[in-house]
């Protein structure tokens, strides 16, 4: 088992691709002040892939991500989701955050089923869908409580089983586990394969964590700073594998090492720089 | 995260054992504080077989403003009893206050909402915020005459601004990642504004409601200073050219509970309807 470079460009026909991203880069500002957040990148997602971005800060995975959101336009290039080209927030697109973004006015249940509320269904209907996905994260019993009132680590399930409820096309995750401790994050990232594996959904995960990506994804692109740019993209096998310590593994461990060797080779350029 | 708790992710909250004694002792604390307050202003009036340090005259005992109450509340004051003098300044007060809330609220979140409100509402806004409203009196009363109008205008003068503003203030420190996450669950700009940066500004808004009784209750005696014979300042202000401390008294005493109660009031509101504030 192992990890194998692959062009994350060209995996298949755009026409073929769940997600589409062709040529997208993004600039902030204009002039001698212009920075460079993401140089020009293509990147073809196939349905049910789950995909991990990882780089380190800087390196452009969070533009990207809220670029495929519709939070941002990009300067160049195209994003298509289902051969329709992105043009802002959408319903079909579900977000993840790293936190702060549930709703403290609402309690469990309602941020859950805020979702298909705003989307045009009846209370009984948003209710309805909203405790079957808070039974898929195990907060049945907490439908009553207000996100304060949780720990971090439900408060990010909260925010899982909203995304989930309006049942995307793609699910985008946002560093969603950064904020949490070391404990609670690993019992959450084996939720999340489960989660992965009974939905079939699509998922664009952003992490800094090499580890995370490699327990994760069937599909890794490692992006490096300054400007931000694709690196390499690698297909992984132990996203899927069944084994339970499959993350304290030979073959794990020296994947770990051929990603951060290539993040590192580019170390000493950055030293010259500055 | 300060009100999460850590480690088991479904043990309950509890809190700290200590808490509710030392509470109950803070407690204690302050009725003393209150109880010495009003311990001196007893001895220093002469409570007792001695002379009074103080003369009557200028602070009066805590036995004669209570008798001075009873009387004000049996006879009234000036051909008018204590109710509708209280009554007619509670009118002026909240009359006031309720406009300023009904306009400012809706003017504020306008503002924050749309930059071109702001650019032409915002201005003018800050502007006359910095002038002493006070000054503005004769002025309101030449333009609105003696009655109730100019009194009314005058308490809002001050209170408009710092309801509008606050509200303003909310609206643009709704975070960025609450609307997304509501534009990406499928919300239109309606359903943003109503269920997300709505009651995302109402714990500011009520800041600045709170923060205007007192700046509100402040200008109900420079509204009662002048062209009026009627309301609990004027009385204080009548009372003051006759030298009758123990009325001014009084007055002082009803409209510092007039100001308590309601910011209690408020405060209670606030606790009920966003219970939610300050736990992000």
């Amino acid at each position: 088992m192992q990890i194998e470079p692959y062009e994350c460009g060209t995996r298949c026909a755009p026409s073929e691709a769940k997600l589409a991203i062709e040529g997208v880069s993004k600039i902030y500002g204009a002039g001698a002040e212009a920075v460079v957040a993401l140089t020009p990148m293509d990147l073809m997602v196939r349905d049910g892939d789950f995909l991990c971005v990882v780089g380190p800060s800087g390196c452009g995975k969070t533009t990207l991500l809220n670029l495929v959101a519709g939070f941002d336009t990009p300067t160049g290039g195209s994003i298509r989701l289902d051969g329709q080209e992105i043009s802002g927030p959408g319903a079909e697109r579900g977000v993840v955050f790293q936190q702060g973004a549930l709703f403290n006015w609402m309690n469990v249940l309602e941020n859950v089923a805020f979702g298909p509320r705003a989307t045009g269904h009846s209370v009984a209907v948003a209710h309805e869908r909203a405790l079957r996905t808070l039974q898929m994260v195990g907060l049945e019993d907490f439908v009553q409580k207000y996100p304060y009132q949780l720990s971090g680590g439900m408060q990010q399930r909260v925010g899982i089983a909203r995304a989930l409820t309006n049942d995307p096309e793609v699910l985008l995750m946002d560093e969603p586990f950064a904020a949490l401790d070391q404990q609670t994050r690993e019992g959450l990232l084996g939720e999340i394969r489960d989660l992965w594996k009974r939905t079939g959904k699509t998922i664009l995960w952003i992490t800094h964590s090499i580890e995370e990506a490699l327990f994760l994804a069937t599909h890794i692109v490692v992006m490096s700073p300054r400007p931000g740019r694709v690196r390499a993209a690698f297909r992984s096998e132990f996203g899927t594998s069944e084994d339970p310590m499959v993350a304290v593994s030979p073959e794990f461990v020296a994947a770990k090492r051929q990603i951060i060797e290539l993040l590192s080779a580019e170390a000493p350029k950055e030293v010259l720089a500055q | 995260m300060t009100d999460t708790y850590s480690g088991s992710e479904t043990a309950a909250l509890s809190p700290s054992g200590a808490r509710p004694k030392k509470r109950l002792h803070d407690r204690w604390l302050t009725f003393g504080t209150f109880a010495v307050l009003l311990g001196s202003w007893a001895a220093a009036t002469g409570t007792g077989p001695w002379e009074p340090i103080i003369s009557p005259l200028f602070l009066p005992s805590p036995a004669l403003v209570v008798q001075t109450f009873l009387q004000l509340w049996e006879n009234g004051f000036q051909g008018k009893s204590l109710g509708d003098h209280i009554g007619i300044s509670l009118y002026r007060f909240s009359t006031a206050f309720f406009f300023c809330i009904v306009l400012g609220v809706p003017l504020g979140l306008l503002m924050g909402m749309n930059k071109r409100v702001r650019a032409i509402v915002e201005p003018p806004i800050q502007a006359i915020r910095p002038i002493p409203k006070i000054a503005l009196l004769p002025l309101f009363l030449i333009w609105f005459g003696i009655g109730n109008l100019s009194k009314i205008i005058v308490i809002s003068a001050p209170v408009f601004p710092i309801i509008a503003i606050s509200a303003m203030q909310a609206v643009r420190s709704v975070s960025e990642k609450k609307i997304q996450a509501a534009q990406s669950l499928g919300a239109g700009r309606w359903t943003v504004f109503s269920r997300i940066v709505l009651p995302a500004s109402l714990p500011g808004i009520f800041t600045g409601i709170r923060v205007s009784i007192s700046i509100a209750v402040t200008m109900l005696v420079a509204a009662e200073l002048t062209a009026t014979s009627e309301g609990i300042a004027w009385m204080a202000l009548t009372a003051a050219e006759f030298l009758a401390t123990n009325i001014v008294i009084v007055a002082v005493l009803i409209m510092a509970l007039i100001g308590f109660g309601l910011d209690r009031l408020f405060w209670f509101l606030e606790t009920r309807i966003v219970h939610w504030s300050g736990k992000d």
